[in-house]
């Protein structure tokens, strides 16, 4: 099996990611790269109640997620890896040559970011930041849900 | 502990209508401040009014959950800033129960205990039980819906920053594993359920139209579902068929 | 054509069935079953509600439900559909439902995308307040988040009773041929393929699958039988 979805959402898990995108792709293994989440373990137990029980959840620093990354791609289940910003996307883009498409699922208003789309709100960093990832060769869409429509980078930033 | 527990009647109320704000910026944020401003209230009298207007704010902020279960978060967080929590760890505590709460309730609710219900009440109708199954799927939907909804705001309040404890309540783990098999099963026995009803009312012969358009219709939603969706598809077909039947027949 | 009154009453239960869906109590009378069953009884017509009922209910299973995504709103489409389909023959009735009921469902749809814009905006014209978290500038700007729904609400049911009445006058004599059977069966065709395909993207390629093949055989079996 491969990587299914490489996506950043600030939520995390979320129904969107387990219901909207987990289902449909039948996901088994959800990765999910957060160096301060990995380090707090009331929120690893918040997030594990999110999830049903078919479904694997585990948690990564960058630097356990670049180890690990050959792994869960060969993985016999279908594998999702979440990330909550685009430093954490950025530094997986540089460091795992084999992830080649990236998905913006939410990041949401915080001072200093301008909407783009109803659910991507962006400072002029994380754009630079963004484009950045692109010009390595990543695809990089946004979608919330995989009924919607992908919207590709050029159109929203 | 608190040194007092303010009544959680009026924000039990004020939660029925946390999505009555819903916006892009905030999502659910103001309806989550809102609903927890009275749980807040003492703050006032006990630390003076800024701190009350700063848990305020910081309850109103950005928020995103399933409404039914965003009584955990006000619960959780009103009693985090009763026991006199850091505020940076309560605006960690919001963000990290959004996800949750929302995967959580979409699972239970959204995905699970509304589609079971509705798809039953779907098969009554077919088996002639008229109104009555409606009745019935309102009755029973709100008893859980009510029983969730205060749930959640109660085990917030108990639980406080330790919320997570609450969310491993073995009844609501076990109510998340049978309800979506449930679902499913409901969901198969309702499909030939409405066919049978809707078939009733169409003559014999166009039992073929309706077929391919089944098949047809299923095919686009299947594979081109970002472009068509039920609605924008059915006002097409529906549309096309009576351009074909006034002008082409 | 309905007495003003009943009229009315069919407006006031579509606002409260499009209030219901997000704004609240979100007791699920947005339900299109709910929505339907209600305005068959106030027009006097039980099976012409519960048979638009099913077939939005129907419908209503293409939505994934999970947060922010854009979805057609089907509560108030059900009561137009309803007064568009009282009174007509069959299947001429079912037809000009669904045609007043899915473009109904659609601008409703759109108007929910609509009002969260508006309270998007009333919330940044009141950021500062906000952020200082004056407790009556959250409140105001709140309930104006309610009052904008109410009047959307209010709005959609109108436009969808006004186009049911339309479509009395000009499409229901069209229908009352041949082509509303076809238009009935196409529209019926189609409820059954969104909820055959949004069951599907819901219960996933799991264990869960199996149930839903297991209804799916159990009901036709049952159906066959009778």
């Amino acid at each position: 099996m491969s990587i299914a979805l490489c996506r950043v959402d600030d939520r995390l898990i979320h129904g969107q990611v387990v219901v909207g995108w987990g289902q449909p792709l039948h996901c088994g293994l959800i990765a999910l790269v957060d160096d301060e989440v990995r380090r707090s373990e009331w929120e690893q137990d918040l997030y594990r109640m999110g999830v049903p029980s078919h479904i694997e959840v585990v948690f990564a620093s960058v630097d356990e997620a670049v180890e690990q990354f050959a792994a869960w791609e060969s993985d016999p289940r279908v594998a999702m890896m979440l990330m909550g910003d685009l430093d954490t996307a950025r530094a997986l883009c540089e460091r795992c040559p084999s992830m080649r498409r990236l998905n913006i699922g939410g990041i949401h208003h915080r001072v200093g970011r301008t909407e783009r789309l109803r659910y991507v709100y962006l400072s002029d960093g994380e754009v630079a930041t963004l484009r950045a990832i692109a010009a390595r060769g990543v695809t990089v869409t946004a979608q919330d849900v995989p009924t919607a429509p992908p919207v590709p980078l050029e159109d929203f930033t | 502990m608190a040194a007092v527990t303010p009544s959680l009647r009026r924000s039990f109320l004020r939660l029925f209508a946390v999505q009555g704000s819903w916006n892009y910026d905030r999502m659910l944020g103001l309806g989550i401040g809102v609903a927890e401003e009275p749980l807040l209230r003492d703050l006032a009298a006990r630390d003076g009014e800024a701190a009350y207007r700063a848990a305020v704010g910081r309850g109103a902020g950005f928020f995103n959950s399933h409404p039914y279960l965003a009584g955990l978060v006000v619960g959780a967080t009103a009693r985090a800033e009763h026991d006199h929590v850091a505020p940076e760890r309560i605006e960690r505590l919001r963000a990290a129960l959004c996800g949750p709460l929302g995967s959580l309730g979409d699972r239970l609710v959204w995905a699970g205990w509304l589609p079971f219900l509705s798809a039953l009440a779907v098969v009554g109708v077919a088996l002639g039980a008229g109104w009555l199954a409606v009745v019935a799927f309102l009755v029973v939907y709100n008893v859980g819906h009510l029983w969730l909804r205060w749930w959640a705001l109660r085990a917030g309040w108990e639980h406080g920053v330790r919320v997570a404890a609450a969310l491993h309540a073995p009844g609501l783990q076990r109510a998340a594993r049978l309800v979506a098999p449930a679902m499913a099963f409901a969901a198969g026995l309702a499909i030939p359920a409405g066919v049978a009803v809707l078939a009733g009312h169409v003559p014999a012969w166009s039992f073929v139209d309706l077929g391919g358009a089944a098949v047809a219709g299923f095919g686009v939603l299947w594979w081109r579902h970002s472009v068509f969706d039920g609605a924008r598809l059915g006002l097409v077909a529906v549309l096309i068929a009576l351009i074909v039947g006034a002008v082409v027949w | 054509m309905s007495s003003p009154e009943t009229l009315l009453v069919l407006l006031a239960w579509g606002t409260l069935v499009g209030v219901d869906l997000v704004t609240m109590p979100q007791v699920m009378v947005a339900r299109p079953l709910v929505a339907g069953t209600v305005a068959g009884l106030v027009v006097g017509e039980p099976v012409t509600g519960l048979v638009a009922g099913v077939l939005f209910e129907l419908f209503q299973f293409d939505v994934l439900p999970v947060g922010a995504s854009r979805y057609p709103e089907y509560g108030p489409a059900t009561v137009a559909a309803v007064a568009a389909a009282h009174g007509a023959v069959e299947p001429a009735g079912l037809a000009l439902g669904a045609l007043v009921g899915l473009a109904t469902a659609l601008v409703g749809g759109l108007s929910l995308g609509l009002v969260r814009r508006l309270n998007t905006v009333a919330v940044r014209a009141a950021a500062s307040r906000l952020e200082g978290g004056d407790p009556h500038a959250i409140a105001r700007v709140h309930g104006g988040g309610v009052a904008r729904d109410a009047a959307r609400a209010l709005l959609v049911t109108a436009g969808g009773l006004l186009l049911a009445a339309a479509g009395r006058v000009s499409v229901l004599p069209v229908l009352e041929t041949r082509t509303g059977a076809l238009v009935a069966a196409v529209a019926a065709g189609v409820a059954v393929a969104a909820a055959t395909s949004g069951t599907l993207r819901l219960v996933g390629r799991g264990r869960d699958l199996r149930w839903l093949v297991a209804g799916i055989v159990l009901g036709a079996g049952l159906l066959w039988l009778r």
